[in-house]
């Protein structure tokens, strides 16, 4: 692998022949920015854009871009003036939503042109890129894990140390699998992105590869995600047809193929090994581990799975340094903390229920749930009172209000087994008490359970019988003990997450709202 | 996933020469060919199943095995239109759960059953991804937002006329 600046220079070569292209075409115009997702789409923004276009003067353009996670405010339209005056026509109020954010992986989304590579290299893009090709892979590697970057899918895997254990294995050829399966209820964070930067995404997975010695890659979208698959693929196209994902990439000597692959749905796909199962043309059903797929996955060759918004870190931390990265979060890079057990960095958070303002939002690790709820999302909706907040999806659980000042971090954020997860935040009210909320995720368990153990595909059942028991109000003390029992027992004896946490839910909610629960079962039991 | 009104493919015959024309015969290539009769026929007719297994030289238990472990594949025809209610937390919560059962209502059909005309198939879904616009309701693969069960009745209505 040569190390030469030359990268940096093609790159700089090629942006300003994209800015002089961007000027050529805006300059001195009202530019009409309308924000087209999956969750716009649903609210009528195709027709927003037609009229727009209807509309569209001889000095203005329209530029379609991806959503800036004001989901609240959807169909959302941007004007831009020359002189830079902003108009905002949507749906409700925007507010202080932005106030509390910090944009790494979502930079620019909204904003930008979806898929035009001019546009995303006008605003800073592949100069990530651009630097890790200048670099050694090892050096790359070893900026990547001063940064303390994690995976953000979940398991909060160190990114470095995965990319380190498939570059030190000699076997090839390897592949990089970019997993964009959101399965998950509640999560809606990588359409986002794939809809809004999908450059960003192609750019992580680049150095990605770069960095692992990988030429093959695979972005793996899940079945509903049909916007987002879109965007990709022509965000893909652009890409290649720049010089920016080819072969001999910014005139490096490194090369690198992507295909996109289409998901069938169910949450389970989203844990890697079922997804490698997956795109080989199996049942929906994990593996058994080890071999990990660093060192056997796709084909049985050496396989790098990374999150879509992972990836979409990468690119910054490499344009911008380690430091930089590190000193966003909860534990700066100045704290004794080993990089890889601190906080750092960004989470995407999905947030819905009850409040003012659902949308994604990108937030510094650290962010308590009360400044989620309260100041970004303004609160429980009219007339109703916050009863609760459910974290991270059907694996994670249920948090009183007395907990909102918990700090968002990679993992778990309470024994009880509430985890982060990939970041779903639903605040609830008196219309949904807790055991209904956990009636619901358990009942979702053990719809998803793909039943190849035991405990899972037998127990996840047994726990929502126990619950609707309760909620019938024909439940006695034996249904919460059995609940326990359950709980544990599948979370020890099953072979992938879905297994494993599927008690969580369910613990949190005895530990947090037993009370509630110990009542409906006295007022049955009477 | 929209479905085609008229199947361009009626035999086995036409079907593998499709298959073959379309995807190279390996076992990775299942699923994708099951996302492409889901798309040709709406759902994933027995005999295609058969004709996909011999094509990539799988079982055709295995494929029947595979394609019913996927929760986006449809093994039995649905009605003329597919109306699905989102009932995640979030819908559940902010409406959903009186859509589903006004709709239940109007069409006097259960979730996973199709009107005694065959006109309409109810479904749930455990998550639409549109959290955000909850309640959503995806009528005929396109998603609606902060649905109200009058535009998923306008909707269906709009969709019948030529
Ligand atoms: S824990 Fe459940 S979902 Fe995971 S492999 Fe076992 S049965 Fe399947």
């Amino acid at each position: 692998m040569t190390t030469t600046a030359s990268p940096i220079k093609f790159l700089s070569q090629i942006a300003a022949e994209a800015a002089a292209r961007r000027k050529e075409l805006l300059g001195g115009k009202t530019r009409h920015i309308v924000q087209v997702a999956h969750c716009s789409l649903a609210v009528g923004a195709d027709k927003v854009v037609a009229a727009v276009r209807q509309a569209v003067g001889e000095n203005e353009v329209i530029i379609v871009a991806g959503c800036d996670g004001t989901c609240f405010q959807a169909p959302k339209t941007v004007t831009i003036a020359p002189d830079g005056r902003r108009e905002v026509k949507g749906h409700g109020v925007e507010s202080d939503f932005f106030a509390l954010q910090k944009r790494i992986a979502m930079d620019g989304c909204g904003e930008i042109d979806a898929t035009d590579v001019d546009d995303y290299l006008a605003h800073g893009g592949y100069a990530g890129l651009a630097k890790a090709l200048s670099m050694s892979p090892e050096a790359v590697i070893e900026e990547v894990k001063a940064s303390g970057l994690r995976g953000r899918g979940g398991a909060y895997f160190p990114a470095a140390m995965k990319w380190e254990g498939a570059r030190k294995v000699r076997n090839s050829p390897k592949y990089l699998v970019v997993n964009a399966e959101e399965g998950e209820p509640g999560i809606f964070k990588d359409r986002h992105l794939m809809e809004g930067v999908p450059h960003r995404i192609i750019e992580g997975m680049a150095i990605a590869a770069y960095a692992t010695g990988i030429n093959e890659a695979y972005v793996y979208i899940n079945a509903e995600a049909n916007l987002s698959a879109h965007r990709m693929e022509k965000a893909i196209a652009r890409a290649k047809a720049a010089g920016l994902l080819c072969e001999k990439i910014l005139g490096s000597d490194f090369t690198l193929n992507v295909t996109i692959m289409r998901g069938a749905g169910g949450y389970v796909c989203g844990e890697e090994t079922t997804l490698l199962n997956t795109m080989e043309g199996y049942r929906r059903e994990p593996r058994l581990r080890p071999p990990f797929p660093t060192t056997a996955g796709l084909w049985a060759k050496p396989t790098v799975i990374n999150n879509c918004e992972t990836l979409a870190n990468v690119p910054f931390i490499m344009a911008k340094g380690a430091k930089a990265y590190a000193a966003i979060g909860a534990w700066p890079s100045d704290s004794k903390t080993p990089p890889n057990q601190r906080a750092s960095g960004t989470k995407i958070v999905s947030l819905s229920g009850s409040v003012h303002r659902p949308g994604v939002v990108e937030l510094p690790m650290g962010t308590t749930l009360r400044q989620i709820i309260e100041a970004v999302g303004n609160g429980p909706m009219a007339g109703h009172a916050l009863t609760g907040v459910a974290v991270g999806g059907p694996s994670s659980g249920v948090f009183p209000t007395s907990m909102l000042d918990t700090q968002i971090a990679p993992g778990l954020l309470h024994e009880s087994g509430v985890m982060l997860g990939a970041g779903g935040v639903i605040a609830l009210d008196e219309r949904t008490p807790a055991l209904d909320v956990v009636r619901r995720l358990a009942a979702y368990n053990a719809a998803e359970s793909c039943g190849k153990c035991t405990p899972c595909r037998e127990g996840t059942p047994r726990m929502v019988d126990a619950l609707d028991r309760i909620l019938s109000g024909k439940g006695a003390q034996s249904d919460i003990e059995e609940l326990r029992y359950l709980a544990d027992v599948v979370g020890a004896a099953s072979l992938c997450g879905l297994g494993q946490a599927a008690g969580s839910p369910i613990t949190s909610a005895l530990r947090f709202f037993g009370d509630e629960i110990a009542m409906r079962v006295a007022s049955g039991a009477r | 996933m929209r479905r085609m009104e008229v199947a361009l493919i009626t035999d086995r015959k036409e079907l593998r020469a499709v298959l073959r024309e379309k995807f190279p015969r390996n076992h990775g290539q299942l699923l994708p060919a099951l996302h492409f009769l889901q798309h040709e026929f709406g759902h994933l007719p027995d005999w295609a199943m058969e004709v996909v297994g011999w094509h990539l030289g799988i079982p055709a238990s295995e494929v029947y095995g595979a394609a019913t472990s996927y929760t986006e594949l449809r093994i039995k025809k649905p009605g003329e239109h597919v109306v699905r209610v989102c009932t995640g937390l979030g819908c559940w919560m902010n409406g959903g759960k009186d859509l589903l059962s006004g709709l239940a209502h109007d069409l006097q059909a259960k979730p996973g059953e199709t009107t005694s005309d065959g006109r309409i198939t109810l479904e749930e879904t455990l998550c639409g991804f549109l959290c955000g616009l909850a309640p959503a309701v995806e009528v005929d693969g396109k998603w609606q937002g902060r649905a109200t069960a009058a535009a998923v009745h306008a909707s269906v209505n709009g969709a019948a006329k030529p």
